[in-house]
């Protein structure tokens, strides 16, 4: 099955070959008529306008809610709107008032998104103690592209401290495989909208009802507020309480109807057809012999990061600039916001990723080989 | 043969002129991390010109051969006239047309020395 046909940048570039989608997918047009449909015919503001346009804006916002609370196996209340899996994280560490010498578990291959803020609000260690105050993982690797059994590393992580506060980075997850945060028992559950066919500038945070008590406001302005006097205010009620100012309506409406796209062609279709062409990617990388793959080949989704230590072979940039130009094949070069991972691995000048979508075909991955060939070319002078 | 990986580019990324460190020499470096770049360039100056000067460190094949192409020409000139030389001087040396994301690449050198202080 071929899907760019629900993609009208295909229509425009039929030539483009787009293997980023771990940093941002490509919009289907229903998601964009969406948006257009919002600012065209409804645009207004939401909650407490008590006009017919108004109450449609509302009636949109919250049924997004609704589709994504669904989408993961949560309920509406627990959903609360940011403006993408950084800002997800950033609002869990601030509203749950983490302290500098507050323990949190994070992980090596963390994005920077899920590491730079504990390392800067909270204090930073790699084992779980009972004194660990949180612990953040990974759902899955935006660079090894590995899914993580989080749902087993849960449970151990409560037999050693019951109180353990758990946030998911769900990011690459979301958008290629059915996640259901009430099975995987996670108290906090972050990803961004435009990773899953949606606009930019939308993001989730699931937050286990019980955990929300426990939060403070991290941004005071409209919306958030029940009552407000000159000495004092009083928050609103559920996930309101976060969502200060206007939100981005037309985004979250907007990404209401990625999840529509999403559940239309359904899992099962698209995990079917993201593994047959990662195989295919693996397959194809295998035979190329001065190209290596971090990480392990097993229970990967779309998503490899490759590498040459020849070291006139150029780096990962020279490598994604050839493909580029002159194959319109679109890879993402460097350290893909993983600084410490590629440490780790003595990987310095970064890694050459490519990350698939529900749109790809074998044609990109062949054009991603034709450009890896002529790279070898170029610096071989061949 | 492509644009911008011209033959003498790829020489003097793979066999650059003035790879290594100068031991008595005035030292400047910088990072570009997000690209994986890092330079560390030592000059040896005598009456305000440099008279040798070497570069070390680890990047793409266009910052490495930016540099090494740069500093063919720097040697011999004063520091204060370097300090004033342009990115675009940077693509004339080099024969090439830079998109924006690797002006940031090839400007690296010369970004490193005009760091360095007598």
């Amino acid at each position: 099955m071929n899907y760019k046909k629900y993609f009208p940048i295909f229509k425009k570039q039929p030539n483009l070959h787009y293997l980023d989608s771990g940093a941002t997918a490509l919009k289907p047009q229903v998601v964009i008529d969406k948006m257009v449909e919002y600012y065209t015919d409804y645009s207004a503001n939401i909650h407490r306008g008590l006009y017919p346009i108004s109450e449609r804006a509302t009636e949109e916002y919250e049924l997004a809610r609704e589709k994504v609370a669904k989408f993961i196996n949560a309920k509406m209340e627990e959903i609360i709107f940011t403006s993408g899996t950084t800002d997800s994280i950033n609002l869990v560490a601030r509203a749950m008032g983490l302290k500098k010498d507050d323990e949190v578990v994070v992980e090596i291959e963390a994005h920077h998104s899920n590491f730079v803020v504990w390392q800067q609000l909270g204090k930073i260690v790699f084992e779980i103690t009972k004194n660990t105050k949180i612990l953040a993982i990974t759902h899955v690797s935006n660079v090894l592209g590995q899914i993580n059994d989080i749902k087993s590393i849960i449970e151990q992580a409560r037999k050693i401290n019951p109180e353990i506060v758990v946030v998911v980075d769900g990011a690459q997850a979301v958008a290629h495989m059915p996640v259901d945060v009430t099975d995987l028992d996670c108290d906090f559950y972050a990803f961004s909208g435009h990773k899953m066919y949606g606009p930019t500038g939308v993001g989730v945070l699931y937050t286990k009802a019980k955990r929300q008590l426990e939060m403070e406001p991290a941004k005071f302005g409209g919306g958030m507020i029940k009552t407000v006097s000159t000495s004092e205010s009083t928050w609103a009620n559920g996930p309101e309480k976060f969502e200060a100012g206007t939100p981005p309506i037309a985004e979250v409406i907007g990404l209401g109807e990625a999840i529509d796209f999403i559940n239309e062609i359904g899992f099962e279709e698209i995990q079917k057809h993201e593994k047959e062409l990662t195989e295919y990617l693996l397959e194809k990388i295998g035979e190329i012999n001065w190209i290596k793959i971090l990480g392990s080949r097993e229970n990967k989704l779309g998503l490899v990061a490759m590498y040459s230590d020849d070291p006139k072979m150029g780096t990962s940039h020279d490598i994604a600039d050839i493909l580029g130009r002159d194959f319109n094949v679109c890879v993402r070069a460097g350290h893909h916001c993983a600084m410490p991972l590629h440490t780790k691995f003595g990987i310095e000048t970064g890694t050459v990723r490519a990350s698939l979508g529900i749109y790809n075909t074998r044609e990109d991955i062949d054009e991603l080989i034709k450009g890896l060939s002529k790279t070898w070319m170029i610096f071989t002078k061949k | 043969m492509d644009d911008l990986y011209k033959e003498i580019i790829l020489d003097h990324y793979q066999n650059p002129n003035h790879r290594g460190k100068l031991i008595d020499g005035i030292e400047a470096g910088e990072v570009n991390m997000s690209c994986g770049d890092s330079l560390k360039i030592s000059v040896k100056i005598e009456e305000d010109k440099i008279v040798d000067a070497k570069f070390d460190g680890g990047g793409c094949a266009i910052s490495m051969a930016a540099v090494d192409m740069l500093l063919d020409k720097v040697i011999g000139m004063k520091l204060t006239d370097v300090k004033k030389m342009s990115g675009a001087e940077i693509e004339e040396i080099m024969g090439v047309e830079l998109t924006p994301s690797r002006k940031k690449c090839a400007y690296l050198g010369l970004e490193v020395l005009k760091k360095i202080e007598i």
